[in-house]
């Protein structure tokens, strides 16, 4: 675990996004703001959250490109308990409920039948999307009551609840990934099925368990996305999960699966989004940041296959 | 005193494959028990069972002094019988730590991983072989083949094994890396672990044996002290007295016409300085173990390998052989050993898989393939190999090994090559369908094809070869040139090192 600690990928993104804050902070003033610093943070908070349920799932080897649609579906059920006058703690209940069953099915199609992820998420994905515009029918859904609006304006000890509920997860999902055996067990099946199976790690379960974790947090990001944007529509969530798989890869975690960390996702996360934040106050157009960022990614993965290579 | 370990009467039946027929064998603790035989004389089997790979279906294993079932690898680890095999099964991405200890973890009281402790441990099991851990935090995948093995064997006495099994576990090491295992071996030894060593380098046994077993065709030939038998015995009783008939040629060899020589061939690592030539017409053998550079010496004639030195001459002439197209320009084809992953495409039909390696040859303009001659060619060996299949549209998945092995040799009999190289062309094939590849290849040779066949089988080798070549651990150790020398005790002491030379007087 104490491997040198300058060689990681965590590190050598967490020096880019510093070197990232001088470049932008030097090029306008307005970046160094604080307002705008906790700006950021509010941005990068949904993915940071979805980003670690995505990292367990990358680690096996696997990839969930159903995000974006699990963070619509919650939407939608969430906006149509509210319109069905639901209590709002209900409404919420269900949705989050909602989100880790959906996840859980991706869970059990890819562990039980073995069918590959890509193949199982993307099914999911468009099926779950159309479901949203059957629910909404197109509208959008604006008169969200305060107690939703809170999750994403609100704060808990001066801290926004965005920014709370990152932390929190992250500092559970670190402990949870370092120390407890169902986490390592995730890097187990990560790094080999076969050595799996010999030493009794549970693959199934395993495979079973990162999806619908991954599940419960696409809700719990929902939750941050409905909070700050304040409205339901039927494409809520759309490229959400591009947005998230980016973070997680930019962050370190190996799309051949075995080694990866929450923290790593997180740095990732606020790379992508100090990237976007500091290109908007560059006036940089629209169009050139999916360039860079999509860049970015194809250089990682690169960059991570070939040190695979060498490895092996 | 009691073994610590005993199967006895232990049957295993593969299909219609006989394994193990009702073999015997016993440990005991404090000792190292060697167990040799030729490929496919079910060693592998016996420890597969042992470490509950596979079940027996019949016989029973007695451990520690009573009678016990092992379904699971994970159980025959618990109970202490643990395998460390060649080619080690590891996480790579993960530390040396967590490779000790995934599946067994040191919890806290809160159930939390105790990494102090594990490390702990682990640095005091690797010093346990005499190894310095400063390592122990580095990923699995850094370290060398043998410090891999080292690792498991740390692990392994983590489970506190009572028994480990080697499976060849010095093919892959450098002289020094294997020197070291034999250190840590007698240590262990002296600890009262019993150890089960499989192995081919039957010199090395005196070396670090107490005891031998010879398996051959699934039964144990006999189990000796190794201070009171002999290498040679050991070897005779590998081999075997079992006569094989050879097939006589209708039309002998031309001796004259030199097809392809091979001279002071050499890749680091792999081979070194091998010559040879191949006569119009022969079945020239290569026999020796698996891993002797046989393989690898045919991928570089077939231009898979560039070789560091050497020439290669087709009928005289000297050829620069760099990729497999131009090898099969000069009328070369090889049968890969490995069908599954080199030879056929196996979710296409078998008149794509016949005719792919000639397609370019059947363009009509525009670069259409001319479908009729494709059918033709295809049905034309489809029949003359006999491939049991409703059509030649069957897909390859839906065949069985033996027929896939002949769309294998009717893709590059399509190909029409004066150089034909078989690698293991029978392996994992029933015996009736084995007759007729042989038969064919008979035929083959009678045409006027010149033949290379490796394979591990003696008695394939000797039943179709006009002249063997032996080759152990990268350099050729035997030659026969007469049918009468091409014996199992001959081709086997070669195999295992000596040097033998039978030219033709």
């Amino acid at each position: 675990m104490k491997r040198s600690f300058f060689r990681t990928r965590e590190f050598t993104i967490f020096v880019a996004i510093v070197v990232m804050f001088i470049f932008f902070g030097v090029f306008s003033e307005r970046f160094l703001a604080p307002n705008n610093i906790k700006n950021i943070f509010l941005q990068m908070s949904a993915v940071g959250v979805a980003s670690i349920g995505m990292t367990l799932i990358i680690v096996t080897g696997g990839i969930d490109v159903s995000a974006g649609s699990i963070v619509g579906i919650v939407a939608a059920i969430i906006g149509k308990l509210i319109l069905l006058k639901f209590p709002v703690y209900l409404a919420v209940l269900f949705g989050i409920i909602g989100g880790t069953l959906l996840g859980s099915v991706n869970g059990a199609l890819v562990s039980y039948l073995g069918i590959p992820p890509i193949i199982v998420t993307l099914g999911m994905m468009s099926f779950l999307r159309s479901i949203v515009y059957n629910i909404l029918g197109g509208k959008w859904i604006s008169t969200l009551p305060e107690s939703i609006r809170w999750i994403g304006v609100g704060t808990i000890l001066k801290i926004p609840v965005p920014v709370f509920i990152l932390f929190l997860l992250l500092v559970y999902f670190t402990y949870f990934t370092r120390f407890r055996v169902t986490g390592r067990y995730i890097y187990a099946v990560g790094n080999s099925v076969e050595a799996s199976i010999v030493s009794g790690v549970p693959v199934r379960k395993i495979l079973f368990m990162v999806y619908t974790i991954g599940g419960f947090l696409y809700a719990i990001a929902c939750l941050i996305i409905l909070g700050r944007a304040g409205v339901i529509q039927t494409n809520t969530g759309s490229g959400f999960e591009l947005q998230v798989i980016a973070a997680t890869v930019l962050g370190g975690t190996s799309v051949l699966g075995g080694k990866g960390t929450v923290i790593g996702s997180f740095l990732g996360s606020l790379f992508v989004a100090v990237l976007s934040n500091g290109l908007i106050i560059m006036n940089v157009p629209a169009l050139m940041e999916g360039l860079i960022i999509g860049g970015l990614i194809l250089g990682s993965v690169v960059i991570d296959i070939l040190r695979t290579r060498g490895e092996a | 005193m009691e073994p610590i370990l005993k199967a006895v009467g232990i049957v295993k039946n593969y299909g219609g494959v006989r394994a193990l027929r009702g073999v015997d064998f016993d440990l005991y603790a404090g000792e190292v028990h060697a167990l040799v035989g030729e490929n496919g004389a079910g060693k592998s089997t016996l420890i597969k069972i042992l470490t509950g790979v596979v079940p027996a279906d019949k016989g029973k294993i007695i451990y520690q002094g009573r009678e016990v079932k092992i379904e699971s690898p994970r159980m025959a680890h618990e109970l202490g019988i643990v395998a460390v095999y060649q080619e080690p099964l590891v996480y790579p991405h993960l530390s040396i730590v967590e490779n000790v200890f995934i599946g067994n973890e040191i919890r806290k009281k809160d159930g939390s991983i105790d990494w102090d402790a594990e490390r702990r441990k682990t640095r005091e099991l690797l010093k346990m072989l005499d190894i310095d851990p400063y390592f122990i935090d580095e990923s699995m995948g850094s370290l060398s083949t043998g410090l891999k093995q080292l690792v498991l064997i740390a692990k392994a006495l983590n489970y506190n094994a009572r028994v480990l099994i080697f499976d060849e576990p010095t093919a892959i090491l450098t002289e020094h890396e294997a020197e070291r295992l034999f250190r840590i071996i007698r240590r262990l030894k002296e600890n009262g672990m019993g150890i089960i060593y499989i192995s081919h380098r039957i010199e090395e046994l005196q070396e670090i044996a107490d005891r031998v077993t010879v398996f051959r065709d699934g039964e144990n030939m006999g189990t000796f002290r190794i201070d009171q038998v002999t290498k040679e015995k050991i070897i005779e009783l590998m081999a075997g007295k079992t006569l094989v008939e050879k097939i006589e040629k209708k039309i002998q060899p031309d001796y004259e016409t030199v097809v392809l020589e091979v001279r002071n061939l050499t890749k680091k690592g792999l081979y070194e300085d091998i010559s040879f030539k191949l006569y119009k017409g022969e079945i020239l053998g290569f026999s020796g173990l698996v891993g002797s550079g046989r393989s690898e010496v045919m991928q570089t004639i077939f231009g898979l390998i560039k070789p560091d030195s050497g020439e290669i001459f087709i009928e005289g002439r000297k050829c620069l052989i760099d990729n497999p197209n131009t090898a099969m320009k000069y009328g070369i084809a090889y049968l890969p050993e490995d069908r599954g992953n080199q030879g056929l495409f196996r979710r296409l039909s078998i008149k794509v898989n016949t005719t792919i390696p000639i397609i370019d040859y059947l363009k009509r303009i525009f670069g259409a393939v001319d479908k009729e001659r494709e059918e033709k060619i295809a049905k034309e060996y489809f029949q003359k190999l006999q491939i049991k299949a409703p059509s030649i549209e069957t897909i390859i998945n839906n065949l069985s090994g033996g027929n896939q092995q002949k769309v294998l040799l009717a893709k590059w009999l399509a190909t029409n090559p004066k150089i034909l190289i078989l690698d293991e062309p029978t392996r994992g094939v029933d015996v009736g369908v084995k007759a007729q590849i042989h038969e064919e290849i008979v035929r083959l040779a009678e045409s006027g094809i010149s033949i290379i066949l490796v394979s591990s089988e003696l008695p394939e080798i000797i039943k179709l070869s006009d002249r063997v070549i032996v080759m152990h651990e990268g350099k050729i150790t035997g030659r026969f040139d007469e049918r009468s020398s091409i014996t199992p005790t001959n081709l086997l002491n070669a195999a295992v090192g000596e040097r033998i030379v039978h030219l033709r007087k």
